[in-house]
């Protein structure tokens, strides 16, 4: 049992492991190289000072600002706390809720309440005609059966995309520098005469990503795939950040994972109304650009931005914000799943204000679609 | 340097050094030299976190190694090279000198033509333990930083012709980062963290007059507090500590002894460094010189 309270250890040494635990146990990586290294900056003396033992163990124990401020409110938490008022501290607002690392889990909901694993292989799959068919439906048609089917298609077809891209990527390669090690080496036997010239492979450039998904009520019936599609693509770019955002923006990259993507599909979400509210692509946007523009768009990567852009926001900030997103980025790749639709022009206000900034627009209506991606992205 | 005790020895250290730092620092460097590990440094640009290791490297006077890391940096720049001139060199003198080739390669790969760059230097330094600042390492590629893992956890490179080099004393090492990309984990595990942040009122005030002990206290009050009512602002550059320094040392370099229009006009470019930034204050300049 973890013990919460610094008054529940009976030793100082007993009372650095605990905190220890209940500092991981609100999401600090707090290992046991940590704890040992806690235990012997007390044995310094660092402990004659609460400020400096607290210090200490901040030093120690949080690798991010963001960490460091959960470590301010679990240190008073954990080391302050008297029994007595034990009773009206507990309906307090614990420190879990504000980390972000919980509120990952706690995302989505969207039109398909799917309950069965997705690991099943692709068994049921009827025939080419059926296949190709499939590909060419539009994700929001789809029903239920069909689209387990789609799903397991998509699967495969994403795992040869994978491979296709990275062989691609080896034969792209050229001779690089001249390896004057290898080459002066091998020169030895001929007297310093360098006959053979060795070179130094190009390493291929891993090509970053940046994707934005639009969950927005409109979108409710593309999203499901378009997540998935995007978890996808993640065994391809091990570098891929990935968003959801329709009133508000939200990172998902350390939940896109293929065994945790259902838990974050069926989980619903205290923010559910995000999902069916309108859409503030600007706001979303800037609010992108503020808080990881600086981190994230340095060294160019492609940004791959998915929505019907119907916004109900400011037009004009979402001009101007995606500007900004693409001055820094390579490629600027906006999918709207509308455009698919016979006669479908790009009307929209948010539309047309972002059509400038546009690298690439494309459709995003059918599986079909979302694989023609592959040239864009290998060619980026 | 006297034995080292309590931080607060480091804080009056600093202090003569003309480096104002806050407690959390202070101990966060209280440990990286008493348990040994690498500290991390993170936050803005422009707020003391070279400079940090600058000090620590005089108070326990010894070298201070510096590897400045950006995208591309690769073994042969950061850890050692062979002197390829020197061994063809090598090579033709040896021609007539009835060796095998066994003996030539050997030869011309010992530590004669071997080239140290600044983290091998770090590791085979004999006299007493050195720092190594590893500079803004957001900007050197996970490659690398991967490769940095062995090093900060062994303290030992391993060359092919050679063999393993041990450090003869384990280096203090302090990284720095601007974040503007996350580090591995793993990486952040093996440090000791602290993040520098922009410094309030006081302390900015604090470390210019530090900094420039001539300063008159009206223009010091007025400088610090527009780069504080600036920092504020969404600016594409925000100003670091040391450009405040920068802008008052050249507005007292110029004789102003108060900051108005024309000193604002003269010498802006010494504290904002886009001119995007330049033209939005410049049309809020009038709310600017009346409100502070």
């Amino acid at each position: 049992m973890i013990k919460q309270q610094a008054y529940q250890t009976s030793s100082l040494s007993e009372g650095i492991v605990a905190f220890a635990q209940f500092a991981r146990s609100h999401g600090l990586h707090v290992g046991i190289q940590e704890t040992q290294d806690a235990l012997q900056a007390a044995s310094l003396g660092l402990l004659d000072d609460r400020n400096l033992f607290r210090q200490s163990l901040k030093a120690l124990f949080c690798t991010s600002p963001e960490e460091r401020q959960v470590f301010e409110k679990l240190f008073v938490l954990f080391w302050d706390t008297n029994p007595t008022d034990l009773e009206e501290r507990k309906g307090k607002a614990t420190v879990q809720g504000s980390f972000n690392k919980k509120a990952n889990a706690s995302l989505v909901m969207l039109g398909m309440g799917k309950s069965d694993a997705p690991e099943e292989e692709a068994k049921n799959v009827s025939g080419a005609n059926q296949q190709e068919r499939l590909k060419k439906t539009d994700l929001s048609k789809l029903n239920e059966m069909e689209s387990e089917e789609l799903e397991a298609i998509a699967r495969k077809l994403c795992r040869q995309m994978a491979v296709r891209m990275r062989r691609r990527m080896k034969q792209h390669r050229r001779l690089g520098q001249l390896n004057l090690r290898r080459t002066i080496r091998r020169s030895i036997a001929f007297g310093g005469e360098p006959l053979d010239l060795y070179f130094r492979m190009q390493t291929p450039k891993k090509q970053r990503l940046i994707v934005m998904l639009d969950v927005s009520g409109s979108m409710d019936k593309y999203s499901y795939f378009l997540l998935r599609f995007i978890c996808a693509l993640r065994e391809n770019f091990r570098q891929l950040e990935a968003f959801v955002f329709s009133t508000s923006l939200k990172r998902i990259t350390k939940a896109l994972q293929p065994q945790r993507l259902d838990m974050v599909l069926q989980t619903l979400s205290e923010q559910a109304d995000n999902w069916s509210s309108g859409t503030r692509i600007g706001e979303c946007l800037q609010h992108f650009n503020d808080k990881y523009g600086k981190r994230m768009l340095n060294g160019s990567p492609v940004v791959l931005v998915l929505s019907d852009g119907l916004d109900t926001g400011d037009a004009a900030v979402l001009g101007a914000e995606l500007r900004r997103i693409q001055q820094r980025s390579k490629r600027l790749i906006w999918l709207n799943p509308l455009k698919g639709m016979q006669g479908y022009q790009p009307l929209a206000r948010g539309m047309q204000a972002a059509l400038p900034s546009i690298d690439d627009f494309r459709s995003a209506h059918n599986l079909e679609s979302l694989l023609e991606l592959e040239n864009l992205l290998a060619n980026a | 340097m006297e034995a080292l005790q309590h931080p607060d020895q480091l804080i009056r250290f600093l202090d003569e050094h003309k480096y104002v730092a806050d407690e959390e620092l202070v101990t966060s460097l209280f440990l990286l030299l008493k348990l040994h590990k690498p500290l991390l440094l993170e936050g803005p640009p422009g707020v003391g976190k070279t400079e940090a290791a600058l000090v620590l490297s005089q108070w326990l006077d010894t070298k201070l190694i510096r590897l400045q890391c950006y995208e591309g940096l690769d073994i042969n720049a950061a850890v050692y090279e062979w002197n390829y001139q020197k061994q063809l060199l090598g090579i033709r003198l040896q021609e007539n000198s009835g060796l095998s080739v066994e003996e030539k390669e050997h030869h011309i790969f010992s530590n004669e033509y071997l080239l140290k760059r600044p983290l091998l230097q770090a590791i085979t330094e004999t006299e007493k333990p050195p720092v190594l600042l590893i500079d803004e390492l957001d900007r050197s590629d996970e490659e690398f930083e991967a490769f940095l893992l062995e090093l900060l956890s062994a303290f030992q490179i391993t060359i092919p012709e050679l063999g393993t080099i041990k450090a003869v004393h384990k280096p203090y090492v302090i990284l720095t980062s601007n974040r503007t990309r996350e580090l591995s984990d793993a990486l952040k595990r093996r440090c000791l963290y602290h993040w520098i942040d922009y410094p309030g009122l006081e302390t900015e005030m604090q470390i210019v007059r530090k900094r420039l002990p001539g300063i008159e206290q009206q223009l010091l009050e007025q400088v610090v507090q527009y780069v504080q009512a600036f920092r504020q602002r969404k600016l594409a550059k925000t100003p670091g500590v040391s450009e405040t320094i920068d802008w008052a040392e050249s507005l007292m370099a110029l004789g102003y002894r108060e900051v108005n229009r024309q000193a604002m006009e003269q010498t802006l470019g010494s504290i904002l460094k886009s001119t995007e930034d330049i033209s939005l204050l410049k049309t809020e300049w009038e709310d600017l010189l009346t409100t502070t």
